[in-house]
């Protein structure tokens, strides 16, 4: 087990007064099977009228935060102390079975995780299935495939077909764009990956967290220098959610801190808002730090 | 009356009408003789005759325009051509019919709403496979927001409709239910207003159950379903605004109810609850009844780019202090697909299946059912399961075969979100034709409301009939014809819950209570329009008199008297370069184009069209704080102003003609604010605004016209058109009988308290206006200072001396003065707009692409 000190920071400056400032916050992570969070905590500068925490219609743990002073520079600051066990083998043992096997023991009405599989396995607001998808996922799905070598396979075929490059895509682009010009972030191979598995019947979500980085040989960590990150989960029969990265093209381990998840992106944003102001925004900062704790437990 | 033996056929209208082939016919048998409950009827209209029907029909017409009933087809601004049509002769359902409806309805609410609390609560309907889950998770009604919150209660599923058909042997069937926000009670009010009005003898002797008995079980209800704790609370109406295709009906249930209507930006989320922004105060709100779909209601939660909504008001609702009905996220009951699941919900639920039945409907999300729908898509209307822009139904058998291949694929692709539903031959009714009566395909909607654990069903609805003999369509969009909805009482009917009540006075509401900031401001607004284009009206007339008289006139006075007057109306509109500058020569030797325009352009700031149509527009705005006759006014100005672009005459006869209409309708208005209006605090900003704009416009007129001398052939000319334009010129000849003279005038008209058109007697009454607003702390706000400067040093000049003139003829000193008054006065204006109306700033998103914003109430910068 790692326990990781998560530190995520986001500061909008803008152009002039804002008020109010609506905003609605992802940044305090979840428990779930492998993964405890011991604390978690938000500050939000300037101090908010409103601020409640509570739980959304997939379990994750939201913020809502209302500011009604006049404000410049709005800081949004989270810090959370998470454990992380590595993967649950059992779920990629289950896996070893052929996919459209898997695929029709969640299509049965009968089926344990019968609301999970329908819920996942539906069109959501940023992902549409489609026989190109399709086409594509079945490279990698051959007849009689395992589903976790399936899965393994699309992930390394997204990392090698997709190229990432950081400020390529925003949220607004659609995921046919993406798939197009073969380039994107995180989120969006995420999101290719969904549609991929939807669009052959697997039932897959989308995941919101961190991934801990190593710093070059011989140079010490510096503060700030990680990323929020998405992957993917796909829903095994029997077994619960397998999560893969196909960022980084491999099984998500004991390196990864989850915040939520959802069907896609839109149900799970780190922080959205709605502000009231003459101007636009100046600035927007992201730094992220995830630090493991050499302490165990 | 429904006895059979006394029934005799009425064989002057059974023999003309024909019902439709193949379907039930509502008024007569097969055999073409009138059923029992219409007897009564099909004789008296019998005996009224075809001529005498078309009369009361005309009637009924007259009847909504002056209520300024409209049915809107969203476009970019509000305006009377949008008739609500309304057909003399009522459905009439009897007391037998009318129960089987009745409890139908009650039973399907029953079961609709414990759906629905499932739904957003414990899910046990899916997880039992009762409800395949695809059907509800891939619903765009089903909101993952609102899942879990509650109203106080058991019932969830506040408000409920239903559209009722009838097939060919009779039976009733329900075509679609509306859960979202039903709208139609409000215009079924009204049809029976008007044909109560126009048949009254019939509608007295018939027995019919009265409306207005729902509308206080809504009233009750939405009082019972306050968060707890809150005793006395305060509910508010939710409307998209003034051009949303039912805003008519927003704003009759605001006022039949008796509770402020409202816009998504006259509320604010905060500390947990919903607050109406307030003229400079914030009260609390506890229940909204919601008319703006649930999707739009909250852009933090919700629709992200949703200018209708209130961020915040998910959380709020999800807190349990303000209730919002019906409940976000009540449209996933609207899914045709679950008419297919009723009757098993209904053992299930109910241990029973609902009796009135729905219209046969196939889910495709279900193989065997999809496989029916595919083998038969040419007799089927298929239907979308989501209500989108652009997913109408399609009819099967009107599609060619590529059509339905293409409809094929598309159901393939994705088989969870379409139904196929069975047409049915829907039963007919007579409609008034000039020709005679004829038989056209007619639905019922039925209102029901929560009561008490169970609901209470409006008695009567709103009952819509296609728009030709041949059409089976019937939808407002389609041009769909209402009716009347009489359910005929079995023994006449007790008359209980009067509106007059005996026992200890309730207590009423302040007449200075809160009203939102944008309603005040709309009034302001109306007032100040109203009052200018009162004033360029008159202008108008002026010039347009001067001309007749002088225009290619030899009399050198004449014409420059003309010259002048046309100069101060470009000056006086703002209407550059006009009569003032490049080529102002040659507008002022032909001014007849320049001046039509300054009546009909209606895009053109300074014009009078433009300001009755601003004033139109904040009428719609506020349509539930006037009186109904305003509509009388409002609606035939909106004509006159509608028929300026078509009118082939003469343009100096258009322009005549509208000048006199349009004053007459001003004038109207004028009374009925005077008279008809209780002085709450939307008629003090009335009052104010208009005010305000009758002193600013005189002002500006005076400077424009008097402040220069052109000897005094023209000056008198001149000052005598300033005092027709200014209504005060039969009171100055009573007064000082002699010749013209600038003191006189500026006695009469800025400092006379008397003359109700003079400075003096504006400002006197802004005072009023705004000394009657509540105020916290007794000290005098920025208007109210600037008020008392403008009226004090107004009654301290001394016009003689104002009327000094230097070497070049010109009155500088006066013009001075003038035009201190009128800064003192704009500048209370403006400071009007700053201390009592909410300044809100363009709303945005925080993350995501940069958006265009847009303005934070949606209207459009005033001047």
């Amino acid at each position: 087990m790692t326990t990781y000190t998560v530190t995520h920071r986001t500061e909008y400056v803008y152009e002039s007064a804002v008020a109010p400032s609506y905003s609605q916050l992802h940044l305090l992570p979840r428990d779930l099977p492998g993964q405890r969070c011991r604390s978690a905590e938000v500050v939000v500068d300037p101090e908010p009228e409103d601020y409640r925490e509570r739980s959304d219609f997939f379990g994750n743990r939201v913020a809502y935060v209302a500011i009604h002073e006049p404000h410049v520079r709005l800081t949004v600051t989270s810090t959370s102390v998470v454990d992380v066990d590595g993967r649950d083998q059992g779920v990629t043992l289950l896996a070893q079975r052929p996919w459209e096997e898997a695929r029709d023991a969640l299509a049965d009405p009968h089926a344990a995780e019968r609301l999970d599989a329908a819920q996942f396995v539906l069109d959501s607001p940023l992902v549409a299935a489609t026989e190109a998808y399709a086409d594509y996922a079945l490279h990698c799905f051959t007849p009689g495939r395992e589903l976790l070598a399936g899965v393994i396979a699309l992930c390394s075929q997204i990392h090698a077909d997709f190229a990432y490059v950081p400020g390529s895509t925003s949220v607004s682009t659609p995921l046919t764009e993406v798939f197009e010009t073969r380039e994107g972030v995180c989120q969006d191979f995420a999101h290719v990956g969904i549609a991929c598995l939807r669009s052959i019947g697997l039932p897959a979500r989308y995941v919101s967290g961190y991934i801990a980085t190593d710093p070059p040989p011989g140079k010490p960590k510096l503060i700030g220098a990680d990323f929020s990150h998405a992957w993917l989960s796909l829903l095994v029969p029997g077994a619960g959610w397998l999560d893969v990265d196909p960022t980084n093209d491999q099984l998500v381990s004991h390196r990864h801190v989850v915040t939520a998840f959802g069907r896609d992106y839109s149900d799970v944003p780190p922080l959205t808002g709605v502000i009231f102001t003459e101007g636009k925004t100046k600035s927007l900062k992201v730094t992220v730090d995830v630090a493991a704790t050499p302490i165990s437990a | 009356m429904n006895d059979p033996a006394t029934t005799t056929p009425a064989p002057t209208v059974a023999a003309g009408y024909r019902p439709l082939d193949g379907c039930y016919d509502e008024m007569v048998d097969a055999a073409g003789v009138p059923r029992e409950h219409w007897s009564y009827l099909a004789e008296s209209i019998a005996e009224l005759g075809l001529d005498e029907l078309l009369r009361r029909r005309v009637e009924a017409a007259r009847l909504l325009d002056q209520d300024g009933v409209v049915y809107n087809t969203y476009r970019e601004s509000a305006r009377a051509d949008e008739r609500w049509l309304l057909d003399p002769l009522p459905a009439v359902l009897g007391s037998r019919e009318w129960e089987r409806i009745e409890t139908g309805v009650i039973e399907r609410a029953e079961l609709l709403n414990l759906v629905l609390e499932d739904l957003y609560g414990p899910r046990d309907l899916l997880r039992r496979g009762l409800l395949p889950p695809e059907l509800v998770f891939g619903h765009a009604g089903f909101l993952r927001s609102c899942d879990g919150i509650r109203l106080p209660g058991n019932q969830q599923l506040f408000s409920y409709a239903a559209d009722v058909g009838r097939d060919k042997d009779g039976r009733y069937v329900v075509l679609s239910d509306r859960t979202q926000a039903p709208s139609g009670a409000g215009y079924a009010l009204e049809n029976r207003t008007v044909i109560s009005r126009v048949l009254p003898s019939l509608y007295r002797e018939a027995q019919v159950h009265r409306l207005a008995p729902f509308f206080r079980s809504l009233r009750v209800a939405l009082q019972t379903v306050a968060p707890p704790g809150v005793d006395d609370p305060r509910i508010v109406v939710l409307t998209p605004g003034p051009l949303n295709e039912t805003a008519f009906e927003h704003a009759v249930l605001a006022s039949e109810l008796g509770y402020p209507l409202v816009e998504g930006s006259d509320l604010i989320a905060r500390r947990g609850g919903v607050w109406m922004r307030a003229l400079g105060q914030l009260e609390p709100v506890h229940v909204i009844l919601r008319r703006v779909d649930a999707w739009f209601c909250d852009p933090l939660e919700l629709k992200p780019d949703s200018r209708l909504g209130v961020p915040g008001l998910v959380e709020a609702a999800r807190s349990g202090n303000v209730s919002i009905v019906n409940t976000l996220g009540s449209s996933v009951l609207e899914n045709p697909a679950l008419l297919a699941f009723l009757p098993r919900l209904g053992k299930h639920l109910l241990g029973t299946e609902p009796r009135l039945g729905s219209v046969p409907t196939w889910w495709c999300g279900d193989d065997g059912s999809r496989r029916h729908v595919l083998a038969n898509l040419e007799q089927l209307i298929l239907r979308p399961t989501s209500r989108a822009p652009g997913s109408a139904a399609t009819f099967g058998w009107e599609c060619s075969a590529a059509e339905l291949d293409a409809l094929r694929r598309r159901i393939e692709h994705r088989p969870q979100e379409w139904v196929g539903q069975e047409p049915i031959a829907m039963a007919s009714t007579p409609t008034l034709t000039s020709g005679g009566l004829e038989a056209r395909r007619t639905v019922l909607r039925a209102f029901a409301v929560a009561r008490t654990d169970s609901y209470v069903v409006m008695p009567g609805g709103l009952t819509r009939v296609a728009p030709d003999a041949g059409s089976d369509r019937i939808s407002n969009q389609a041009g769909a014809i209402s009716k009347d909805t009489w359910v005929l009482a079995s023994e006449p009917e007790r008359l209980t819950g009067f509106w007059l009540q005996s026992g200890p006075a309730v207590e009423g509401i302040d007449p200075m209570a809160a009203i939102p900031s944008r309603a005040a401001e709309n009034l302001w607004w109306l007032g100040r329009y109203a009052e200018r284009a009162e004033a360029i009206t008159r202008l108008l007339r002026a010039v347009d008199d001067r001309r007749n008289e002088f225009q290619g006139s030899t009399n050198a006075a004449g014409v420059a008297s003309l010259r002048a007057l046309l100069v101060a109306l470009t000056q006086v509109t703002a209407t550059y370069p006009g009569f003032v500058g490049h080529g102002a020569d040659k507008r002022l030797a032909g001014p007849g184009a320049e001046l039509l325009s300054l009546v009909v352009d209606e895009a053109r700031p300074g014009a009078l069209a433009h300001a009755v149509r601003a004033l139109l527009d904040c009428a719609y705005a506020v349509r539930d704080q006037l009186s109904n006759d305003t509509w009388l006014v409002v609606g035939s100005l909106d004509r006159v102003i509608l028929r300026l672009h078509s009118s082939d005459e003469e343009p100096q006869a258009v322009v005549q003609g509208a000048l006199q209409r349009v004053m007459q309708s001003l004038l109207a208005l004028g009374g009925l604010g005077d008279e008809s209006m209780v002085r709450d605090l939307g008629w003090r900003f009335m009052d104010a605004g208009r005010r305000i704009e009758r002193a600013v416009q005189l002002l500006s007129l005076l400077r424009a016209t008097v402040t220069q001398t052109r000897g005094t052939a023209t000056d008198s000319l001149v000052l005598e058109s300033v005092l027709t334009a200014a209504e005060s010129i039969i009171t100055y000849r009573r007064r000082y009988r002699s010749q013209a003279q600038l003191e006189t005038l500026l006695d009469l008209l800025l400092l006379d308290e008397g003359n109700p058109r003079s400075v003096i007697y504006q400002l006197q009454r802004l005072i009023d206006d705004f000394d009657a607003l509540p105020n916290g702390d007794h000290r005098l706000r920025d208007e109210q200072r600037l008020l008392l400067e403008a009226s004090t040093a107004l009654r301290l000049v001394d016009t003689t001396a104002l009327v000094a003139q230097d070497a070049a003829g010109d009155c500088a000193e006066l013009d001075a003065f003038l035009a201190h008054l009128l800064d003192l006065l704009l500048r209370a204006a403006d400071a009007v707009d700053r201390v009592h109306f909410v300044q809100l700033l363009p709303q945005r998103q925080l993350v995501g692409p940069a958006q265009p914003a847009a303005s934070a109430n949606g209207t459009a910068a005033r001047r």
